[in-house]
């Protein structure tokens, strides 16, 4: 009966990371693969969840206020003027604000570019909808942006642009000059831009989250997408937004109410308690991250990886192997899950172009800047051992000190056995 | 002598507006670029034709477009009565849920999984205890045996499963009958998976199931048929000789067929018969159901779907790029809520009924044209003795000068003139609600 399934249902594929997960968890190994905490939800906010069912909050439910806040925090962030009455939709998390965000504006054969390495949701979204994903590599080591190669890959059909940042899988913060480029593309080629920024309170040291909204022309071109979930470590409970120009925001709620018709009612009012957490809240939450990067990176160079990139947000570390180490990257997590019984993710479930790090290599693939996801399955699609696509291994550090530290444990003991430095 | 295009991208690279400017030199090997779709897009893009003096001027930007799948989407009908209907202080017995709240143990039950910590992302197609618990609901009700790992699918309530239906099992231009009047989120979904809508109307007093028609529509080329029973806004249930009649179709046209039943408990006049239950039916019936209705709990959003795997493998897929999750602690409630007891679905029955004998007889008695409402919590009415025009000028007039709510059902078909002379009311009120509604008709609706 497989010819029941709907063309786009048969170009999806299951998510390697939660396939991973099952595996970790099967092998009951430590999860630093999946990117949601394992210590508890501020106890104010459970509180007010509680306080919310009890109070009968529980039938279907559009909170307003949020809208108001969220109105008001952009204002002091980011120095953005929003209507909450007309600007915003309330989702069921940030995943669906983004799909809904996808639905509203993409049509059959539009193209949507995305920076890769990319969170693999976004191309599915894309997919559904009927476009065509288009990705422009960063630049390994530092994930630098290449103007070029993004001017390369507009073409007429290009619709919008995705900007994940902070950034998963790679935990860089775009910086001015990075957002000042996109959005001066965005505007030149008359291009929307969906944004995706659920990591925007976890950024470290001097990096500063900075909305594309923000920048000249792009208030009324730009779609930002974000949502409860990591700032307030309640990732299960559904809560995101959408924050557009009117039409774009008002076809958003209208495919959320026919999606799912709203967001889950209790977790609305927790929600509100949430957004108006004092600044010291922003600032631990901040700190103790910091703490657990410095930790896993830490830990992750001692036992013989490459961090090229300390990341600046975000919840992940994206080490690469080192050159003695022969393995791909899917090898060794099996190793990792099976030997050390601690889980990451492989990173080539986030890479999707065919690009190699040498150019005098691949001047064809630079000159062809549309790579079409082929159905990559499970990391297949590369061509050598020592592709840096191959090459990369997620890890996350929105842990407890105790699983952190668990899993240094377990790493150091197993050193000699993962054999990083065989050849 | 340099294209225009090349020349153009110069430009850009060039700009001063740019901070990359100073250190990029056009490289050797891009100048190469002639490819059409570059003259293209950065002939599009400006403004001038001379080639020696290539300046990037702005054009007038075009409108920011709204995906054509949606042209036709607005503001629901129900948004649009609530707002009326506070703005006139009315009685709202428009929207379909209920003013009074869920059962204690079920609160109770999503209190203790967020102090347990539960409130992290769930397994993307169910906490494995709910999936079990659906499962076992099922097997309950129907006797069917299904595998809650491959067979059930946790949802954001059943609007999401409809969904994820639409969009991970149906392909653009495919056929899909659906009957009016019809819940308004098939219509918007299906048109979002670009689908070719046919409909089949059912027509009062008794609603059933026109089998002509439905023998004209359905063809080798229907892909699937949507059956809502208990149905909305009707009330009325698919009887055991309907739904053969669709099974039959369905297998003879190797047809599927998507049940929505989040009603199934609020069956007071007839038996509740799953399609899914019928001989040959089970492989190609995907069935939708909820919590919200059944436990009072509808701003919950937890629902889910069955189907066999070859089907429920396309609704995962749709669901996990849809929602990725569903909310943890409402899973864990609602594994509570479906190990109810009976004596928990008899009240409820118990507790409707008395509700719906207030309305109904309460409407008779205000001179509205009553029809029989077998299933849901929901009654419709023919408000032409009134002597409005069509159901919307009725329902406008009921909340201004009568100051009670009702749904005009003429945005649940596809041609609204098939609905002009219905009303919905819902019953799904606190008793005294109910009765300060009638009171309002009463004294001041009149004939």
């Amino acid at each position: 009966m497989e010819k029941r399934l709907s063309k786009r249902a048969l170009s999806l594929k299951a998510s390697p990371i939660q396939e991973l997960s099952h595996l970790a968890q099967r092998c009951n190994a430590i999860n630093l693969a999946e990117g949601f905490p394992d210590f508890p939800a501020p106890p104010a906010i459970k509180d007010a969840a509680i306080a919310a069912i009890r109070a009968d909050f529980n039938q279907y439910r559009h909170v307003q206020a949020i809208c108001d806040y969220l109105a008001y925090t952009l204002k002091l962030t980011q120095g953005l003027d929003v209507d909450p009455k007309k600007n915003i939709a309330i989702c069921c998390g940030q995943s669906e604000a983004f799909a809904a965000a996808i639905l509203a504006v993409v049509d059959e054969g539009d193209e949507v570019l995305l920076l890769d390495p990319a969170y693999e949701t976004y191309e599915a979204c894309i997919t559904m909808a009927g476009g065509t994903p288009v990705y422009v590599a960063l630049n390994p080591p530092c994930w630098t942006l290449e103007l070029e190669k993004l001017i390369l890959a507009f073409t007429p059909r290009t619709k919008a642009i995705v900007l994940n940042s902070p950034h998963n899988p790679t935990g860089k913060v775009f910086s001015k000059d990075e957002l000042t480029v996109i959005a001066e593309l965005c505007c030149r080629m008359h291009c929307i831009a969906i944004t995706d920024e659920v990591y925007e309170h976890i950024t470290f040291g001097s990096a500063v989250h900075i909305s594309l909204a923000s920048l000249p022309g792009m208030l009324e071109r730009t779609i930002i997408t974000s949502s409860i979930s990591k700032t307030y470590s309640v990732t299960g409970w559904r809560v995101g937004w959408a924050i557009a120009p009117v039409e774009i925001a008002s076809a958003i709620r209208n495919i959320h109410v026919k999606l799912t018709d709203s967001a889950p009612a209790p977790f609305q009012e927790a929600a509100l308690t949430a957004l108006q957490s004092v600044p010291e809240y922003f600032e631990s939450l901040r700190m103790e991250y910091n703490e657990r990067r410095d930790f896993m990176v830490d830990l992750l160079n001692r036992v013989g990886f490459k961090v090229h990139f300390k990341p600046q947000g975000a919840v992940f570390v994206f080490a690469e192997l080192p050159e003695t180490c022969a393995m791909s990257d899917v090898e060794y997590v099996a190793k990792l899950i099976t030997v050390a019984g601690i889980a990451a993710v492989p990173g080539c479930g986030f890479f999707h172009t065919r690009e190699k790090l040498s150019r005098q290599e691949s001047s064809q693939s630079i000159l062809d800047p549309v790579s079409r996801p082929e159905s990559m399955g499970w990391c297949e699609g590369s061509h050598t051992l020592k592709d840096y696509r191959n090459r990369y291994i997620r890890f996350a550090y929105c842990k407890s000190k105790a699983t952190l530290m668990a899993a240094a444990d377990k790493l150091n003991k197993c050193n000699g056995l993962l054999v990083l430095h065989e050849i | 002598m340099q294209s225009r295009g090349v020349a153009l991208r110069e430009a850009i690279i060039s700009s001063p507006a740019l901070p990359f400017s100073e250190g990029l030199k056009p490289k050797p090997h891009i100048c190469k670029l002639n490819k059409p779709w570059v003259r293209t897009i950065m002939a599009s893009a400006v403004s001038t034709a001379n080639s020696e003096q290539v300046a990037v001027k702005a054009q007038e930007p075009p409108p920011l477009q709204v995906s054509r799948r949606l042209e036709k989407f607005k503001t629901t009908i129900f948004t649009q009565m609530s707002i009326l209907a506070v703005k006139h202080g009315a009685v709202n017995l428009g929207q379909g849920f209920p003013n009074f709240d869920g059962p204690e143990f079920v609160k109770e039950a999503a209190i203790k999984a967020i102090r347990e910590g539960k409130n992290q992302y769930a397994r993307g197609y169910g906490v494995p205890e709910l999936n079990s618990a659906v499962a076992a609901r099922f097997k309950k009700d129907t006797g069917l045996t299904v595998d809650p790992e491959k067979e059930v699918t946790v949802t954001s309530g059943c609007t999401e499963a409809i969904a994820a239906t639409m969009l991970g099992l149906i392909n653009p231009g495919d056929e899909v009958i659906i009957f009016s009047p019809f819940y308004d989120s098939y219509q918007a979904t299906l048109s979002m998976s670009d689908a070719k809508i046919k409909t089949v109307t059912l027509r009062p007093p008794d609603f059933a199931v026109p089998e002509k028609e439905l023998r004209e529509v359905f063809s080798e080329n229907t892909r699937a048929i949507l059956i809502n029973t208990p149905h909305n806004p009707t009330g009325k249930m698919f009887s055991q000789k309907e739904l053969e009649l669709i099974a039959s179709l369905c297998i003879e046209n190797d047809a599927l067929a998507f049940t929505d039943e989040v009603y199934d408990k609020l069956a007071f006049e007839a038996e509740h018969i799953s399609m899914a239950s019928l001989p040959g039916m089970y492989e190609r019936t995907v069935t939708m159901n909820s919590l919200g209705k059944t436990f009072s709990l509808t701003g919950w959003k937890i629902g889910w779907a069955i189907a066999p795997p070859h089907l429920s493998w396309g609704v995962r897929q749709a669901h996990s790029y849809l929602t990725f999750s569903t909310s943890t602690p409402m899973q864990w409630a609602s594994v509570a809520a479906l190990q109810a007891p009976d004596s928990y679905y008899e009240e409820l029955l118990k507790d409707y009924r008395a509700k719906k004998n207030i309305l109904v007889d309460g409407l008779k008695t205000v001179g509205f044209k009553v029809y029989d409402s077998p299933g849901t919590y929901f009654v419709v009415v023919d408000h032409t003795p009134f002597g409005f025009d069509n159901d919307i000028a009725f329902c406008e007039h009921l909340i201004e000068k009568v100051g009670v709510v009702a749904i005009p059902t003429s945005v649940f078909y596809v041609d609204p003139n098939e609905g002009k002379n219905l009303v919905r009311f819902t019953f799904a009120k606190d008793e005294d609600t109910l009765k300060q509604a009638i009171e309002r008709m009463k004294a001041n609706l009149k004939r």
